[in-house]
């Protein structure tokens, strides 16, 4: 258990390839951190950083204040899993998992219990005496998480460990980490390309992108209030619409007028609007698939679209929608509230009305791309 | 009507399994002979060396009279024991230091990245291409000097096989180059040092590169002539088995020792073709796994 903390932290390879620029962030005790972001972003590098397999071109890795950046990483006691597992495929799963143990010389009654009850924890006692090859892909995760477990270290790094695995396990092991999260309280950073393992693992999400920190906050700030367009359109799935049009005041009220339609800013963005003092003119408007609503011909604040792609999710209906002026939506529709003909309207080629609710929008500066109410 | 059909198609031609047998058998055929013509001059020697009734080259192969002659005169009249002995020790000793050599060569050339690795990579690759012999006249003059000829042959000679030998290292780095990297990662994350992560993670998974990497070590001096018989001289005390019963080869002995020649050409075949036996499984997954990715 241990803070870690991130001071200007930057990476260059060859000459003047920056992979993570000005990385600063600290770490509480017992939190559980995602690093999200695209590929490419910079979000492994710093992982591997924090884990020394990275030398750091500038800047200060601290672990429970002690500066780490010179140390080796068995000196940083640190445990982690891979994406590939990483598994001695010449050792059994008992020492795969003794394999730290063993290099430290802990007595043989000492290794066979952590690894037992590790193995207990994570359902793989039945198979201590296979070789990973043996194994499926979701034992062979385990055993990795195993591995990492029955070292007690400071701080647990985890580089994308369910990426490998189908959509079915996958859901099934992020519940295992939730679950093993408490069992286990330690420091956690973990590392994800999607944006719903961090939402839901997450105490609080590193959003990057070309090596620099997007934003940093819980999963409902995130998602609430995204600091940027790329923020707002990374975290959410499907993700946000975003389009440009323009912000009208007046008579202290505040519209939006999206492909002709006018629609009232209400509730506590309406507040914030006037408390920041933002007047009229063209800015980036962003209303996430789910808080589009069906509509009709007569609402103002209705938008027309032609159906273009229609995905039946089950409880929902994703519909991707062209509207006049040829930019593509994505419109979100629980099923539970469509009756038949609702359904049967809902399909390729119909045109359809939407709008969205007053207080559920975003808004963007249209040149900056930052958030205009943060 | 559709019967008969189906039984015309059945008709034109063989089936496919028996295609398939008649192809085979053919090829099974040409590989018995091909295997016929290499095996011959061992089995000529293998003959010849119980051939008791003369000590000449025959013009016929079968032997009138069998028996152990030759081989009791190769250990009672000649230094061939003390011959098989030096290039004994020099095998064991020439495989243990260039498999050390060459594994911890190929794991840094394969694992680290410094400055100039990829030149001294390939000036090595040219280097190698080079035959050992043309240094032979400067390496003889540099260990008459340190006085490892004649007697101490052996000891020069060991120094000459295994010296350059990390030059040999693509075979081996290119197994190495197999193994994800992310082993040696979970490793040191788990605690192991650079040596640790070698011998413990590495070495176990890499055992046919090491088997081959021995076996090639072994093999070096059962068969070096050029190099051995240049330190050797004619010091019988310091031979290895090709310098010492190239002499019963000349003119003037080859009518007296033809037939022992080929018992002792049989022992020094054993314990090679014994090892080879007990390894060939990881001699050919060595060989094959080091040419996947080089």
């Amino acid at each position: 258990m241990a803070s870690v903390k991130l001071t200007n932290v930057k990476k260059i390879y060859g000459k003047d390839t920056v992979a993570v620029q000005d990385f600063n962030l600290d770490i509480a005790d017992k939190e559980f951190i995602v690093f999200v972001g695209p590929s490419g972003c910079g979000k492994s590098t710093t992982l591997r950083m924090i884990a020394g397999l990275e030398d750091i071109s500038a800047g200060t890795v601290e672990i429970d204040g002690v500066v780490v950046n010179d140390l080796q990483p068995r000196d940083r006691d640190i445990a982690m899993v891979f994406q590939n597992y990483a598994l001695y495929p010449h050792l059994t799963v008992f020492e795969n998992m003794a394999f730290s143990l063993r290099l430290k010389n802990v007595p043989n009654d000492i290794v066979y219990e952590k690894v037992t009850q590790a193995a207990e924890i994570l359902g793989i006692t039945d198979y201590l005496t296979r070789k990973p090859r043996a194994l499926s892909g979701g034992q062979r995760q385990r055993v990795a998480i195993g591995r990492a477990m029955v070292r007690d270290s400071k701080v647990f790094l985890m580089d994308e460990p369910l990426s490998n695995l189908d959509a079915k396990l996958r859901n099934q092991m992020r519940a295992e980490i939730i679950l093993l999260r408490q069992k286990i309280d330690t420091t956690f950073i973990y590392v994800t390309h999607d944006q719903t393992e961090a939402m839901t693992l997450g105490d609080r999400i590193v959003i990057m992108k070309d090596g620099f920190i997007q934003q940093v906050g819980t999963p409902t700030e995130v998602f609430d209030m995204p600091l940027n367009l790329f923020v707002a359109e990374f975290i959410g799935a499907p993700k946000m619409n975003t389009f440009k049009t323009n912000l009208v005041c007046e008579g202290g009220k505040y519209y939006v007028t999206p492909y002709g339609s006018k629609i009232e800013v209400t509730g506590k963005k309406a507040e914030m609007l006037k408390s920041k003092g933002i007047t009229s003119g063209e800015i980036i408007l962003g209303v996430r698939p789910e808080h589009f609503v069906l509509s009709n011909a007569s609402n103002p604040g209705a938008i027309p679209c032609k159906i273009v792609v229609n995905e039946m999710m089950g409880s929902e209906l994703h519909l991707h929608v062209l509207e006049e002026n040829g930019d593509r939506l994505i419109v979100r529709i629980p099923t539970v509230s469509l009756d038949d003909d609702q359904r049967n309207m809902l399909t390729y080629g119909h045109t359809i009305y939407v709008t969205f609710e007053g207080k559920v929008m975003h808004f963007f500066d249209k040149d900056t791309e930052q958030n205009l109410l943060i | 009507m559709r019967k008969n059909k189906d039984n015309k198609i059945r008709k034109r031609g063989l089936g496919a399994k028996a295609s398939r047998n008649l192809g085979n058998t053919i090829i099974y055929i040409i590989l018995i002979l091909i295997t016929l013509v290499w095996l011959f001059p061992f089995f000529g020697i293998l003959l010849e060396s119980f051939k008791v009734e003369t000590r000449m080259q025959t013009s016929y192969l079968w032997p009138q009279k069998f028996g152990f002659d030759n081989y009791i005169r190769l250990f009672k009249e000649t230094d061939f024991l003390v011959w098989f002995k030096n290039t004994a020790i020099m095998g064991v000793a020439t495989s243990i230091l260039q498999t050390i050599f060459i594994l911890s060569m190929s794991y840094v050339l394969s694992r680290l990245r410094f400055k100039g690795r990829k030149a001294l990579m390939n000036f090595m690759l040219i280097l190698g291409m080079f035959p050992g012999f043309l240094t032979m006249i400067l390496i003889y003059k540099v260990f008459y000097d340190f006085g490892l000829t004649a007697n101490m042959a052996p000891l020069g000679l060991i120094i000459v096989y295994c010296a350059s030998s990390g030059m040999g290292y693509y075979v081996s780095k290119g197994f190495f180059d197999t193994i994800p990297k992310s082993l040696d990662e979970a490793a040191r994350v788990d605690g192991a040092t650079r040596f640790q992560v070698f011998y413990k993670v590495i070495m176990p998974l890499s055992k046919p590169i090491v088997i081959y990497t021995i076996l090639m070590g072994f093999m070096a001096p059962w068969g070096d002539f050029m190099m051995a018989s240049y330190l050797i001289h004619e010091n019988s005390q310091g031979m290895n088995v090709a310098v010492g019963m190239f002499e019963w080869l000349s003119r003037a002995n080859m009518n007296l020792n033809y037939t022992m020649f080929c018992a002792a050409g049989v022992i020094v075949a054993i314990p090679v073709v014994a090892v080879f036996l007990a390894l060939q499984k990881y001699y050919v997954e060595g060989v094959t796994g080091g040419a996947v990715k080089g």
